[in-house]
């Protein structure tokens, strides 16, 4: 299996893939693919995402902690509201969702490419590390308010149980196989945590809970949030969501660099077998490469 | 206030130390890509942007 072409215009922001990548470096007759050297748009692009995610970032905490008023009801706990929901939303929908949908392109037949195994895997570790950034940061926001670090309520049981998942589908990919059989198998799990999104949205509309219920996206559409208060929780969501694209590039960016190593490991062995002088690489030279 | 310092400060060194994790990562892989391609490999790569052919060290 390799990359399709399909799936370049996607992969132009995160520079492509080893197969799609323009020939960098010219190989000789070893087999080995070009190495996947990163374009100069792509590093610029990359580069200018980190830059407004950093300013968005400090300008959500300095808005959220010294410039927004405090709460009727929370106090100064409300500034805790500028930062938790955000890096909620990029774990549950943004990542974990943009990790089902790429697993399932990956399971389509006529979208079938590696680039889509990659940015699942890519997601799902950023992902993994902001829903560890809620479950933590809701428990510090939960003691003050409900008089307990952690309860057993829907909403929170049911984000604990998704990075279970994820924790799974991490560990499965490190389980050495093909890259097309991990690619494969990891979607189906993927597709499979991902059921737990929408019970985790619906947790505190089905089921009596702690968690409030949606500030923003609630039922009936009516932002419970006003003035500054509201512009600096939408720019907390802005300025996480651009720190989570800029992770999301660099850990693609790794998987692109590992398969390429991955993919030209025993090539680069025979290849360095042929330079010693050590004979014709015939079948026997390749088993002895492969055994050690 | 310290629960708000706490939680924005939990936030911040998670990310701050991924984000340092993943570019260190990166590195560590371009160098060992340019390492492992470098013998087998002659030493000429081509400017996409410039259209251009150029040497580049080993």
């Amino acid at each position: 299996m390799t990359d399709n072409s399909t799936t370049t215009t996607v992969a132009e922001a995160f520079g492509p893939g080893p197969a799609a990548h323009p020939p960098t470096t010219v190989a000789t007759n070893t087999g080995v693919t070009p190495s996947p050297v990163q374009s100069p748009r792509s590093r610029m692009v990359e580069r200018t995402i980190g830059i407004l995610a950093l300013v968005g970032t400090i300008a959500t905490v300095w808005l959220g902690i010294w410039v927004t008023p405090p709460d009727k009801v929370q106090g100064d706990l409300v500034r805790l509201v500028y930062i938790h929901p955000g890096v909620a939303w990029v774990a549950l929908y943004l990542a974990f969702g943009l990790a089902a949908v790429s697993s399932l392109l990956y399971l389509w037949p006529r979208t079938r490419s590696l680039f889509w195994d990659r940015l699942a895997a890519a997601a799902v570790e950023v992902g993994v590390v902001f829903n560890v950034c809620t479950l933590v940061s809701g428990s510090i926001w939960g003691r003050p308010t409900w008089g307990v670090w952690w309860a057993w309520d829907a909403r929170l049981t049911s984000t604990a149980v998704l990075l279970v998942l994820f924790l799974g589908y991490l560990a499965l990919r490190r389980v050495p196989a093909e890259p097309e059989v991990r690619a494969r198998r990891s979607a189906f799990v993927a597709l499979f945590a991902a059921v737990d999104i929408p019970i985790i949205h619906f947790s505190v509309n089905w089921w009596n809970t702690l968690h409030q219920g949606a500030t923003v996206l609630n039922p009936n559409l009516s932002a419970k949030i006003h003035g500054s208060m509201a512009w600096t929780l939408l720019l907390g969501f802005v300025a996480l969501t651009l720190v989570f694209v800029w992770m999301l590039l660099v850990r693609f960016r790794i998987g692109v660099l590992e398969d390429w190593l991955g993919a030209n490991e025993l090539d680069l062995a025979l290849a360095e077998r042929q330079s010693e002088g050590t004979g014709p690489l015939d079948g026997s030279a390749a088993d002895r490469v492969g055994a050690a | 206030m310290r629960y708000v310092v706490a939680g924005y400060a939990f936030i911040l060194i998670v990310l701050a130390v991924y984000a340092v994790q993943l570019v260190w990562r990166r590195r560590r892989l371009a160098q060992a890509v340019a390492r492992v391609a470098g013998p087998v490999m002659a030493p000429v790569a081509t400017d996409p942007a410039a259209g251009t052919v150029t040497e580049v060290a080993p």
